[in-house]
């Protein structure tokens, strides 16, 4: 096979997978867990070879045309798409065979695996797009499997709501996107992504305008302020789904796209991005404090650490200096793509190892999710130990963990473009280690505080085995030699983009992350203890109950405008439209007569020919009316 | 292929015969036998005509062409039938949706069944006629001969409210067809032509166009005229109430097909031999349609507690896309109302058809009354889920495409209007989602416990699930390969076919 037709096959066959579940497997669930996996195995081999392989290439094929507007489905498969698609394959497949063994006596397992493929579909498309169309469509396509996912308890009225606000509140960052796009189509005439960097290149002028109202769309997907308010309720969903869509890759999707377009910002634009960002980063790590359902704050983390990403392709682009032999190069790089780009492959592999952790945890406690009625679960699961301790060491930034590097590079980043940034990060950097330093503490260690925790022990192989796998993923996957010998340099161009501190900016930044990592790991080492409540609500109850504050005014905001605004508009709209319209202008817009004259009984007597009578004295006022205001 | 073999003539008359044959007295047995040829024979042709459209020859950009003399050649009328880019789509929608109706209408055991079968077959009869005629006269002709049926059957077998909606529906779509008439006759007085050939018509008025002021008026009573039966706002309150009490194929044929009727006129006959009066037009037009049909329409379908109102409000929100597509009057925006049109009336079709059969299982139209039933009916819940997520624009259903191309054209036409009308995207995945959710998840109301513990909730069977089946085909094959439609679309609307159209 081709290259090409390796990736056409490997984008196809989840797509084939979801169709004959949905087809012929409804009611076999086992079958269909089986195909659905196959399907993985299949994208990630496929995916593994592309990306190993060195051929990069761009294809694509016309899929709607009228008149002058053509519309194409196209693979753009360079070594971004090849990380991503890396990503996507290996955590993948990761969390289909976790899956296996999580949802083995799930009574509608069939859908759930047929949503997997289609979520392993429409993520491909997002992958291999060529032009913003084709994202758009893939981009629309995840937020419906991500629907489907969240709604997997159905018959929960929480589930229910949680899949109706993700995906409605993603079409609201869609509706800036697809501005954003038709905006870019008619200005450059093309939404292909190399045909408008050769424009671009050539000189065309850009706003801001447009790479603002495309971040829109990332600020959906990747859960931005103010539109993050639907990341911490899609946690409804089965645990895997949360570490598969909400933590490794649907939520990267935003920044895998900014990344895409990286050539359309300019500075103001940036700037925008980079605050956002920031502000996402804080709010969320703050909010992660004082949560007690182990998702929750797996879920707040993972918004920071999008917030992270978001921030670092903000941050823009870098001026480095090389020395080679007494000659001094100084150019610029795109560092904002190769940071965020760096920590969205190490945030992969290390949150879908916590969120998987935190799905053996469940899975062993019988669904229990509250962390103060866990505790001691260090020896009843020791594996899930061990690799949950790998993956809180590697998001706090342990030295010689992936997270510890990708972040590094995060807030030199900062460091060297703007201190007030690098201030607001370092900070919550801090606060990520408390965080989940707490989280680990009270799950894993001391006495177990409940029934259901007390039974807990180790699942099967399928549980464990993606454990391992990301365990390792996530201490290797911060090296440079992982990249070039394990990946074989099939990602080199992204990776040469990542900013690397040196000289006295390397100590700076190696001082500050320990610090900050202390910091943080060790107050809240010492603040908890293993108990049933929470030690800051005990200790400083003004604090925590402003953190909460905090969490909850966003959807306090929000309700309120859904059930006060939005809801009543609509009401009286509709009041009007049943009365009013329906009573008055149309039955007699000049007869108003009616109302004075005849008063409104005559109307209703349901005489047909009175009924005509008003309604063409309506219809005609209403053209002199229209007429009337034009010149004609 | 011989000669006498003309698949557009077979399609309307195969099922006008059966209704004839059903008012002669045929007995039942043998009606409801025959009903399945003759709701299938208009579905095969269509599909005949869509699959040879591309070889087949064409003559002033219209394929399949016959001609009839009626006895009124003397007035310039024959019947002649021909199909081209814009017209087959919708041939093939009306053949699908058609179908699909008739089957449920034959599961569905109504009343005096012979009655509603005969007035069903006339109506598929009289649709298939209007998009296969070129002859202007048997357009209009066609349409008020499927509009008739559609009264009687609200009147009949309607539910609540029904002979109020049957009354405001006739009074409206008379009324809204009238106007339109009177704009059809202004025009071939004032064009000076012999015929009301659309084929003759586009070439006399290519050679002598009309004055300005001539189309401006013409154009604004077809625009009024036609908006009536488009369900234009502020012109649109007999929908939501006439479909709301409509039977539930009726509602199917008259959302899904005969309601694009005027779109299609508009379309096919305003646009190209008024252009003047287009442009003249489109900014009211495009206001009405975003401010009216998206804005203030969408948020009243958000208020909706009865499933059936909030479809039928959902569906007059959809058709201000397809005025502010016509608005634009760009090939992309034109060709993306016959995209929407199609992709519309396959959704709304099924949408009031899986209505029909949640009140089969809750026994009311109240959303707040049912809740959890998909854990009951998952294959029902599937369908609805599939039909929502299909009217309100998710790629991979055809919709999508109608929408997309229309908003990229409307962004040439004023970026201001495409911003609002964008906003209705978010509007319609509130209402829908909220509606698939209050009906299908979470926890049954009390009400919906209650009649599940008397009447056992069973999930779709096949006979419901043979006519939703084709719906949904017909939406995702378009969906998937939106160039099976398009590419005979495109061809229509090349300025070379849309004026002088010599062969």
């Amino acid at each position: 096979m081709t290259p090409v037709q390796i990736a056409i096959a490997v984008l196809i066959l989840p797509l084939v997978s979801a169709a004959v579940i949905a087809l012929f497997l409804r009611r076999a669930g086992g079958l269909a867990s089986v195909v659905s996996v196959l399907a993985a195995v299949g994208i990630a081999a496929g995916a593994l070879t592309l990306t190993l392989g060195a051929d990069r290439f761009v294809t694509s094929m016309e899929w709607l045309k009228l008149g002058d507007f053509s519309l194409s489905l196209g693979i753009k498969f360079d070594d971004l798409a090849a990380l991503m698609l890396a990503i996507v394959g290996v955590v993948g497949l990761c969390v289909h065979v976790f899956s296996l063994g999580y949802m083995h006596d799930d009574g509608a397992r069939a859908r759930y695996f047929g949503g997997l493929s289609i979520f392993m579909f429409s993520m491909l498309g997002i992958v291999f797009a060529d032009n913003l169309f084709m994202m758009f469509i893939y981009w629309e396509l995840v937020g419906f499997s991500s629907w489907l996912l969240i709604n997997h308890y159905m018959d929960r009225p929480s589930a229910a709501a949680a899949s109706k606000k993700a995906f409605i509140v993603n079409r609201v960052g869609d509706f800036g996107f697809l501005l954003g796009i038709v905006w870019c189509y008619t200005r450059f005439g093309t939404t292909n992504l190399d045909a408008m960097a050769k424009l671009v290149e050539g000189g065309s002028t850009l706003t801001a305008a447009i790479p603002l109202l495309l971040f829109c769309g990332a600020m959906g997907k990747s859960a931005q302020i103010p539109l993050h308010v639907w990341l911490p309720d899609a946690m409804e969903g089965p645990t895997p789904v949360s570490a598969l869509i909400h933590a490794a890759t649907m939520v990267a999707a935003g920044i895998y796209m900014l990344c895409r377009i990286h050539f359309l910002m300019v500075p103001d634009a940036l700037n925008v991005i980079m605050w956002v960002g920031t502000a996402t980063a804080l709010y969320a790590a703050l909010c992660a404090i004082t949560q007690s359902d182990i998702k929750k704050v797996l879920a707040y983390s993972t918004l920071s650490q999008l917030g992270y990403m978001v921030a670092a392709f903000g941050l823009g682009s870098l001026k480095i200096t090389h020395e080679m032999g007494g000659m001094t190069h100084t150019m610029v790089i795109t560092a904002g793509v190769g940071a965020a780009m760096f920590h969205l492959t190490t945030h992969a592999f290390f949150k879908a190892l916590l969120f998987l952790g935190s799905g053996s945890v469940i899975h062993a406690c019988h669904h229990e999710q509250d962390i103060f009625r866990m505790g001691g679960l260090g020896k009843k699961l020791p594996l899930t130990f061990a690799t949950f301790t790998l993956g809180v060491a590697a998001i706090i930034g342990v030295p010689f963990l992936a997270g510890f590097f990708s972040k590094d590079a995060i807030l030199y980043l900062a460091f060297a473009n703007n201190r007030a940034v690098f201030v607001i990060l370092a900070f919550t950097a801090v606060l990520t280690s408390f965080y989940m330093v707490r989280l680990w503490k009270l799950v894993f260690l001391g006495e177990t505080r409940s029934e259901n925790a007390s039974h807990a022990h180790e699942g099967g192989l399928a549980l464990t085995a993606p454990l391992a796998l990301l365990a390792v993923l996530s201490v290797i996957g911060g090296y440079g030699w992982f990249y070039s010998a394990v990946l074989r340099g099939g990602v080199a161009k992204v990776i040469e983009l990542v900013p690397e501190a040196h000289g006295s900016d390397h100590t700076v930044i190696l001082v500050t992350s320990l610090v900050v990592l202390l910091l943080g790991a060790g107050a809240a080492f010492t603040l908890y203890r293993p108990a049933s409540t929470d030690a800051l609500a005990e200790k400083s109850p003004g604090l925590f109950g402003l953190l909460g504050a905090l969490k909850v005014s966003f959807d306090r905001f929000y309700d309120y405008y859904v059930a006060k605004i939005q809801q009543r508009f609509a009401m009286v709209l509709n009041f009007i439209e049943q009365i009013f319209l329906a009573g008055v202008i149309i039955r007699g817009m000049a007869g108003v007569v009616g109302l004075v004259g005849l008063g409104m009984r005559a109307l209703h007597v349901g005489n047909l020919n009175a009924y005509v009578y008003w309604f063409l004295l309506g219809v005609v006022a209403l053209w002199a009316f229209a007429t009337g205001t034009l010149t004609f | 292929m011989s000669l006498t073999f003309d698949p557009l003539l077979i399609a309307i008359v195969a099922p006008l015969a059966l209704a004839l044959a059903i008012a002669l007295g045929l007995p039942k047995r043998w009606s409801v036998r025959l009903a399945y040829v003759a709701f299938a024979v208009p579905l095969l042709m269509a599909l005949h005509v869509w699959y040879h459209f591309s070889d087949a020859t064409q003559l002033g950009g219209y394929a399949f062409l016959t001609q009839y003399p009626t006895g009124l050649q003397a007035l310039g009328i024959s019947l002649k039938l021909g199909l081209n880019g814009i017209s087959m789509p919708l041939f093939v929608l009306a053949g699908g949706v058609g179908f699909a109706a008739g089957l449920y209408a034959l599961q569905s055991g109504a009343e005096r069944l012979k009655l509603y079968l005969m007035l069903l077959l006339i109506m598929i009869g009289g649709l298939m006629g209007v998009f296969a005629s070129v002859d202007i006269f048997y357009f209009y002709f066609f349409h008020e001969l499927a509009l008739i049926p559609t009264f009687i059957m609200v009147g009949i077998w309607g539910g609540r409210d029904r002979s109020y909606a049957a009354m405001k529906m006739t009074i409206y779509l008379t009324v809204g067809a009238m106007i339109s008439l009177l704009g059809l006759i202004a025009l071939y007085v004032k064009s000076g032509a012999t015929s009301f050939d659309l084929i003759a018509l586009r070439h006399h008025l290519a050679a002598h166009p009309l004055g300005e002021t001539v189309q401006n008026n013409i154009f604004g009573l077809l625009m009024f005229g036609f908006g009536i039966l488009v369900s234009l706002w502020p012109l649109h309150t007999w929908a939501p109430l006439g479909y709301g009490a409509a039977p539930s194929s009726a509602a199917m044929l008259h959302a899904g097909v005969l309601k694009k009727f005027g779109l299609y006129g508009l379309i096919q006959i305003a646009m190209p031999l008024l252009p003047a009066g287009l442009t003249h037009w489109a900014h009211p037009l495009a206001w009405l349609a975003v401010a009216g049909n998206v804005l203030v329409v969408g948020f009243i379908t958000i208020a909706q507690r009865d499933l059936k109102q909030m479809i039928g409000y959902s569906s007059v929100m959809h058709m201000g896309y397809a005025f502010l597509g016509l608005a634009t009057g760009s090939m992309l925006g034109v060709g993306g109302v016959v995209l929407l049109m199609v992709a519309h009336g396959f959704s709304v079709a099924l949408l009031f058809l899986l209505a029909t059969t949640v009140h089969h299982r809750t026994h009311t139209f109240t959303m707040d009354d049912m809740g959890g039933l998909a854990m009951k009916a998952p294959v029902l819940a599937a369908f609805f889920v599939a039909a929502t997520f299909a009217s309100i624009g998710l790629p991979g259903f055809a919709n999508f495409w109608g929408e997309l191309t229309i908003f990229v054209a409307l962004w040439k036409f004023s970026p201001l209007i495409t911003v609002l009308a964008l906003a209705g995207v978010v509007i319609s995945a509130i209402y829908g989602l909220r509606s698939a959710a209050r009906i299908f998840f979470g926890q049954p109301a009390t009400h919906f416990n209650e009649i599940a513990a008397q009447y056992p909730v069973k999930d779709l069977t096949w006979t419901e699930k043979a006519p939703a089946l084709v719906l949904l085909v017909a939406l995702l094959w378009v969906g998937f390969w939106p160039k099976s439609l398009s590419t005979a679309i495109d061809t229509a609307l090349q300025p070379a076919a849309q004026t002088a159209a010599r062969n």
